[in-house]
Order: structure tokens, then C-alpha cells, then sequence
């Protein structure tokens, strides 16, 4: 991507922004570069170091569907091209012990144990924030089991299994079903492992382990490592039956075929969120349209109060998706899901239409996961006195509505409330002219024009009477009378 | 008086935003707090509406 090789881009990957003194025009920043324990400038990004690394962890670009080692590219395409070490897991920093492995396999000498968090001051004149949002944790909405019914997914879990370069290549298998298989591989490892014992024997007492154990039984045979021996295969017995049931149930692995979106999972719901997530609707809609495009035998339903397509194209994309893709829409709040004997979930809803009560057996549920603030807002928020609004988004000026109550600091993207790409990217431009503006304007103002000034001047009177926080206590103080 | 811009978040509205500042003439400092620039974008397979490669 471009912005890695901009001559006017300075690229401060896993760096922190630690504080912030001054005003527009004048802000001095601190930014803490966080260790990579990998000298950045010679890594070439060959990968060899992580094809080597012996620990597994967790991948969290693939939201936990598949593994990553603990030196790692956060995903392939990655910008900087570089690897970096999880100190949290890597050997050499979690337990002390002497590894070393990376180090001496890469040929660029670029790992460094010793590498330091640096503290980097940088001196700007205004502050884009484009911190983004985080995905509401579907956890706390109990009675749709995610994380306790292993059928119940999210909407970014589900794209990772619709991505062709995915975790189960663009296949969407059941994840019950992706279990047996991680199953198998165990069995697998420890069948191998006690065959190879077993096989020890055999070789050093000169006998078949069908023999021995005849033998063994009759009590012709015992003692020391004999009884070993006769332990080992007793064991290895079960595990090879157990295999091969796995293994018949792991190749007779279906993809899921009926699918089941479940609209609003934390957004326009008292108890967690009371904004609507803006582009979840359409997010749901598009990979219900990819899911059919790879499996034009699914039967793919999605259960919402209402479908809110706001956007250019966005209605056609959804009407298409109702009649060619053929997408069944459900008006309805889903209740709850269960879960029957096959690992199945089962909806139950009310279809408003039809004033009834009803469920469906699915073989998979998407959760349309809400849009939240991050926790670096806050976190960002307290250190640039940058006041958040009621749902914890940056609190932004009515006009212009890109400014928040800091001069020289802009927010942008769903950092400043939730929606889709496009509007992100136009909202982006329109913060990076806003910035422009502003150092402009401050330059002509040192001269001695001063337009600036009328921008305080707005700043102050919608401060005064649009403060969304002021309001919604004076709401509540109100309802108190 | 300084004219940099510092962006904070390398998603796609962080780049956009560097970019547009850059193109501009700006000198831009982009922070991200993942070890690589892409956000959450950089997740998903396809976007609407047009059912684009999101990479």
C-alpha cells in the first residue's frame, strides 16, 4: 500500500501516543515505540523465523480460528513488512528459557533480545483521530450462547471463514465440525507416539504384541517391562478405535448449509448499546450474498426489527440480494438460541408479520456484532482533554462536524460514531482538509489575517448550546422535576 | 508554528486521512498501535456494495 512508501509519511507501527502538551499549531507529542525485539530496517520479511519458532499461539488477525507462531506478521500482506516477536508468549521472554531459534536461523541478523521500548517526541501542529471502534463482546448477551454453542459465530468470524486466504479456506464448515478435525490431529499424535513404544518392544523382545499379550494373560509373562509393555498396548487399543471413529466423522464433514443472521446483537438495546451499529444491516446482507455465491444450494435467512440500508446503491444491493440471491429477510427481535443434539442451533423468534412465535433449526448463527468504542478512546480522550459524547464516541462540534472541543484536533472514521467504509474514507479527507485548513489558517493568522479566530468564535457558541452531554443531563434533571 | 499532521489509528480512515495530508504537502507521523497498518478492514473478505476485494 501506498502509504508505506510515502516520502511525506513517517509509518510508527505498534507505537502508543503517551502524551500530549500544547495547542494548534504548537503540540508536542510523546510516542512510546513499543519493542519488536526485530531491528525494523533489516528484517526483510522472508519468514523463515516463524516457519522455525516452535511456540503456538492464538491468531487474533483471524479472530481465533487459527494459529499463529509467537513471532509473527500480523497478516501476510502486511504494512511494514515486518515480523515481530509476542513477548508475552515467546520463549525467551516468558519463561527464561534459552531458545534462541529465530536468532539463529535469520539470515539478516535481525533479531534483537535486547531491543528496548523507545520514546519518540514528534512536534505537529494538528492531530487527526482515527482510532477506530472494537466489536461489542457477544458474551454478554447470554441467551444467544456465543461462546457456549460452538454454531454461534460473529460477523467478523464468518468473514474470516468466507475469505479464500481464511483459516478453512473460504469453505464454511461447521465449527463443531472444525473441532473434530483439531480432534483427529491429537489422535493422530498420540496414536503415533504410542505405536512407536509399542513397536520398541516388539523389536527388543523378538515378539508380535498379539503374541505377548497372550502370553502376558496366561501369566506366562510378567514383571518389569513386560507389564510396561502390556499397559501400553491395552491403551494403544481404545485409541485406535477412537481414531478411527473420528476419522470417519471428520471425512464425512459437511459445509454448513442453512444460515442464520441475527441483526442488532448489542446496538439498539437499552441494555448495552442505545446506537445503531449503522453498518451491520448491509454488512449481514453482503456475506449472506457471498455465502450463497460459494453454495447456491444454502438457505440463508437474516432476522432483524427492520433492514436500515442508508447509502448509495445500498437499498439495489439489498433488493437484489432478496431477489436474485434470493435472501429470506425475517421481520423479527430473535428471542433466543439453543442448541439440539447434532450441535445444531435452533432460532427462536417472533415473526412479527405474522404474529407468531416460531423457531428454525440452522446449522450455523452469524451474530451482527455492535460497533463500540475503543478502549483507546477513552484512554486518548482523558490525555488530549478531548471530551466523548453519550456512547463514548469523540464528541464532535455540530459545525463543522469533524471538530472536536480541542482546537487542532479532528476526529474521523468510526471514531467519531459508527459507520461504513465509504463514509470513512470521505469523512477522512474531509478531517485531513479540515487539518490542512486549520494549519493554513493559523499561518495566516501569525501574519496577521485572522480566520481562525471565527472558528473559535462558532467553537464557543456551539460549545454553549449543542454540548450533547449537557443536554442529555438537563434531559434527565428535567424528568427529575 | 509547525505544520505536521500526527494521525493516530492506521485504519482505513487513518490512511486516508496521511494520504490525502501527504499529497497535500503535509509531513504526516502515523501512529498504530498493531505491529501493521490496515485495521479492521484488512479483516474482511469483500465489501458492499459492490462486493470488492477489500485488501
Amino acid at each position: 500500500m501506498d502509504v508505506g512508501r510515502h516520502p511525506k509519511i513517517r509509518l510508527l507501527a505498534y507505537s502508543e501516543v503517551e502524551g500530549v502538551e500544547g495547542e494548534m499549531g504548537n503540540f508536542r507529542i510523546r510516542v512510546r515505540k513499543k519493542a519488536r525485539y526485530v531491528d525494523e530496517n533489516k528484517c526483510t520479511g522472508c519468514g523463515s523465523c516463524a516457519e522455525k519458532c516452535p511456540t503456538v499461539v492464538c491468531d487474533a488477525y483471524n479472530v481465533g480460528l487459527a494459529k499463529r507462531k509467537a513471532i509473527y506478521k500480523y497478516f501476510a500482506q502486511g504494512i511494514p513488512s515486518v515480523y515481530t516477536i509476542d513477548a508475552a508468549h515467546c520463549r525467551n521472554f516468558e519463561t527464561g528459557k534459552k531458545c534462541g531459534l529465530c536468532s539463529r536461523i535469520c539470515q539478516a541478523g535481525a533479531i534483537d533480545y535486547q531491543q528496548e521500548d523507545r520514546i519518540v517526541e514528534l512536534d505537529v501542529g494538528a492531530i487527526i483521530l482515527a482510532t477506530g471502534y472494537e466489536l461489542f463482546d457477544a458474551r454478554k448477551v447470554p441467551e444467544y450462547g456465543y461462546g457456549r454453542l460452538p454454531n454461534v459465530v460473529t460477523s467478523l468470524e464468518f468473514e474470516r471463514f468466507l475469505s479464500a486466504s481464511g483459516p478453512t479456506g473460504g469453505h464454511v464448515y461447521k465449527p463443531s465440525d472444525l473441532a473434530v478435525s483439531e480432534v483427529l490431529a491429537t489422535l493422530e499424535k498420540q496414536m503415533r507416539t504410542s505405536s512407536r513404544e509399542i513397536e520398541r518392544f516388539e523389536k527388543t523382545f523378538e515378539m508380535s504384541s498379539e503374541r505377548f499379550i497372550e502370553k502376558f494373560n496366561s501369566g506366562e509373562l510378567t514383571g518389569g517391562h513386560y507389564d510396561e509393555w502390556a499397559g501400553q498396548y491395552r491403551s494403544f487399543l481404545p485409541l485406535k478405535e477412537k481414531f478411527k471413529r473420528t476419522k470417519e466423522r471428520a471425512e464425512s464433514l459437511k459445509t454448513a448449509h442453512r444460515l442464520a443472521f441475527i441483526q442488532c446483537v448489542g446496538s439498539r438495546d437499552s441494555r448495552f448499546n442505545g446506537h445503531c451499529s449503522a453498518f451491520c444491516c448491509m454488512h449481514s446482507i453482503k456475506e449472506a450474498v457471498i455465502a450463497r455465491e460459494h453454495d447456491p444450494e444454502s438457505e440463508v435467512h437474516i432476522f432483524g426489527m427492520d433492514i436500515r440500508a442508508v447509502g448509495k446503491n445500498f437499498e439495489e444491493y439489498r433488493n437484489r440480494a432478496e431477489g436474485e440471491a434470493g435472501i429470506k429477510f425475517i421481520r423479527s427481535r430473535v428471542a433466543e438460541v439453543t442448541e439440539n443434539d447434532s450441535h445444531n442451533p435452533v432460532i427462536w423468534y417472533e415473526d412479527t408479520k405474522a404474529r407468531q412465535v416460531r423457531s428454525m433449526e440452522v446449522d450455523m448463527a452469524i451474530l451482527a456484532v455492535a460497533c463500540e468504542p475503543g478502549p483507546s478512546a477513552r484512554r486518548l480522550s482523558e490525555l488530549l482533554g478531548v471530551p466523548l459524547n453519550e456512547f463514548g464516541f469523540y464528541a464532535t462540534l455540530t459545525v463543522p462536524p469533524l471538530d472536536t472541543f480541542r482546537p487542532g484536533v479532528f476526529a474521523c472514521g468510526c471514531a467519531h460514531g459508527p459507520m461504513d467504509i465509504p463514509e470513512s474514507v470521505a469523512q477522512a479527507s474531509s478531517a485531513a482538509a479540515r487539518a490542512a485548513s486549520a494549519l493554513m489558517g493559523a499561518r495566516s493568522k501569525e501574519q496577521g489575517a485572522g480566520s481562525g479566530e471565527q472558528d473559535a468564535e462558532s467553537r464557543k457558541q456551539v460549545a454553549g448550546s449543542e454540548d450533547h452531554g449537557a443536554k442529555a443531563k438537563k434531559r434527565e434533571a428535567g424528568k427529575g422535576e | 508554528m509547525n505544520r505536521d499532521v500526527l494521525v493516530i489509528g492506521g485504519g482505513i480512515a487513518g490512511m486516508q486521512a496521511s494520504l490525502d495530508l501527504a499529497e497535500m504537502g503535509f509531513t504526516v507521523h502515523l501512529v498504530e498501535r498493531l505491529p501493521t497498518i490496515g485495521g479492521k478492514m484488512a479483516q474482511l473478505d469483500k465489501t458492499f456494495p459492490t462486493n470488492d476485494c477489500a485488501l
